[in-house]
């Protein structure tokens, strides 16, 4: 199949905006999960924008509760939060969280704790079989021995209105996943356990969308996405350094070559 | 109710939650059983068999159960999530409460086997931590049954509550004295016995202990505290203002069990009170025949009991 891949994808001006979006929010915070934001920013958007899912109907559970930072620019950009909430992001009394929380229109889940979204998501699929529940984990969440005991439970309840995204960029609060704890290849792991498995760029929108409604059309296999991201994707002289998962007060001066890089891209 | 009502007819709790359970489930088809690899033993057999597509199980999987019980509950459903106390609620702690609790989620943990009672088990089954664990959790509210019977009034009760829930079951037959014409209310005590001089207070059937005749010779005023959390703290603090005496007794650690909650709210009333609390004193369980030789051992037999009952009495 021809996929355009250079040309550009008419969610891309999207994706860099909302990155700036990102970066402005937890800037104004001092506080947030930067890198894995900008790694599944990409996911969100293309899971939010595709008419592959209706969230009225169908569900969204955010497993990695920090990443919340990319789901809220993106409910943003769906208006179902204001846009000028966004600078309230950790601070007291805000809806939105530093970890995503009931309060925060339009979240079917409040998570923080790493590893428990998927059961969580697996009990919202067996009761909600008429809808698509379509949940987002991590590679660094893998680790959790949580995850494995629902990949196991959705394959016995022969989930196929089960998605569960994994944004594998490589990275953790400590270090390399590899580094901190190897899992080894998670696609062949998923394909023993009795799931329908499609690797992906995280980043490419086309990909994306082709992946989501391959495993929108699963009837009795629970369906993954591997979607091979960038750490901290957009912004160089943080990618793929793990000091970035999370931050605190930016220096002026990194803070505006961000800022800089991610509007020159625009 | 005079202590001499009392039917001496043995029954199971667990086999009365079942059987009530089923009968619940007859009627109201959004309840789901969530079970963790222990349905012979919390007598779910019928349920599964009846209810195919409601009994949900996990395996010996906590915390994932936890999060899918979660879930379920989510799209609507009143969920049980069954398995022994020891490791429902104790392996899957952090997903109660995030899953469940944070998320405000209705789900009824049942957690069997509590206490020294689960006798030749041993002490990595005789879970002693349970209250402690779940009476810290916000939102969520915690019981335990005297007996069958209690259970049969309690069940009903919890199902039609829409907040998440932590129930406190118990292995072995246990004599029937909950009252037949009593209903249960959430937050409400049940005042066994009237009396004087001393406040009584626990939950489960180690309170049965106190309808033996030994204890006649006691103007006691027993209460049966099985709605844990809430507390009924106006029953509570009335009848130790009245006594100025107060013994409870938990098959449970000290630390975080009844006997905190009540002292704790006897000091911050203000209310002068003699105070003993018989409970596992910061030790592991271990395995007996019979319950009772453990009790002996723990401190928590008649005997014990009627020795502090003589020290809240003393003068010194």
């Amino acid at each position: 199949m021809f996929l355009p891949k250079s040309s550009a994808h008419p969610l891309s001006s999207l994706s860099r905006s909302l990155r700036l979006d990102i970066l402005e929010m937890i800037n104004h915070a001092e506080f947030g999960h930067i890198g894995g934001s900008l790694s599944s920013i990409d996911i969100l958007i293309a899971l939010y924008n595709s008419d592959l899912f209706n969230f009225n109907k169908d569900h969204f559970i955010l497993s990695a509760g920090h990443l919340c930072p990319a789901l809220y620019v993106v409910l943003a950009q769906k208006n179902i939060i204001p846009r000028q909430e966004l600078l309230t992001y950790g601070l007291f009394a805000s809806r939105l969280q530093g970890h995503s929380n009931l309060d925060t229109p339009g979240l079917e889940y409040a998570s923080g704790a790493l590893g428990q979204g998927l059961s969580f998501a697996s009990g919202l699929a067996l009761g909600d079989k008429s809808h698509h529940t379509i949940c987002l984990t991590t590679d660094g969440e893998h680790n959790e021995g949580q995850i494995w005991e629902a990949i196991a439970f959705a394959s016995k309840y022969h989930q196929g209105n089960l998605i569960n995204i994994i944004d594998v960029n490589g990275y953790q609060l400590g270090g390399s996943t590899a580094d901190i704890m190897p899992m080894g290849e998670l696609a062949s792991k998923y394909l023993h356990f009795g799931w329908t498995v499609t690797t992906v760029n995280g980043h490419n929108f086309y990909e994306l969308e082709k992946a989501l409604k391959t495993a929108k059309s699963s009837s009795i296999y629970p369906a993954c996405i591997i979607a091979k991201t960038t750490f901290a994707k957009g912004i160089s002289f943080m990618e793929n350094k793990f000091e970035y998962h999370d931050i605190k007060k930016l220096p002026e001066e990194i803070y505006l070559n961000a800022k800089k890089e991610l509007e020159a891209k625009k | 109710m005079k202590i001499e009502d009392c039917r001496l007819k043995i029954s199971s709790i667990r086999q009365a939650f079942s059987e009530t359970l089923f009968d619940l489930a007859v009627k109201n088809p959004n309840i789901y059983v969530v079970d963790i690899g222990l349905r012979p033993s919390l007598y779910l057999d019928k349920f599964a068999a009846r209810f195919k597509s409601r009994f949900i199980e996990c395996g010996v999987a906590e915390s994932n159960a936890a999060g899918v019980a979660a879930g379920l509950s989510a799209s609507g459903k009143t969920v049980f999530l069954t398995s022994f106390a020891c490791f429902s609620p104790a392996l899957n702690w952090a997903v109660i409460k995030q899953s469940i609790c944070y998320n405000q989620q209705n789900v009824k943990i049942v957690g069997s086997h509590a206490g020294l009672m689960s006798g030749d088990l041993g002490a990595t089954h005789q879970m002693l931590e349970d209250i402690a664990l779940m009476r810290c959790l916000p939102s969520l509210e915690v019981f335990a049954p005297i007996d069958a019977l209690e259970m049969k009034k309690m069940l009903p009760v919890l199902a039609s509550s829409p907040r998440p829930a932590y129930l406190r079951l118990f292995r072995p037959p246990t004599i029937e004295v909950y009252p037949l014409k009593l209903s249960f209310t959430i937050g409400k005590s049940h005042l066994i016995r009237s009396g004087s001089d001393i406040t009584v207070l626990g939950y489960g059937p180690i309170l049965t202990q106190l309808f033996s005749d030994d204890f006649k010779k006691f103007s006691l005023e027993i209460i049966n505290c099985s709605s844990i959390k809430p507390l009924d703290s106006e029953t509570i603090l009335k009848s130790v203002k009245k006594t100025g005496r107060c013994l409870v007794i938990e098959d449970h650690q000290k630390n975080g069990g009844l006997g905190d909650a009540v002292s704790n709210l006897i000091v911050i009333s203000g209310i002068k009170c003699k105070f003993i609390h018989l409970a596992v004193d910061d030790s592991f369980g271990q395995s007996a025949k019979s319950y009772f030789d453990l009790y002996h051992h723990y401190g928590l037999s008649p005997l014990a009991i009627i020795e502090s009952l003589k020290k809240l009495l003393s003068k010194t």
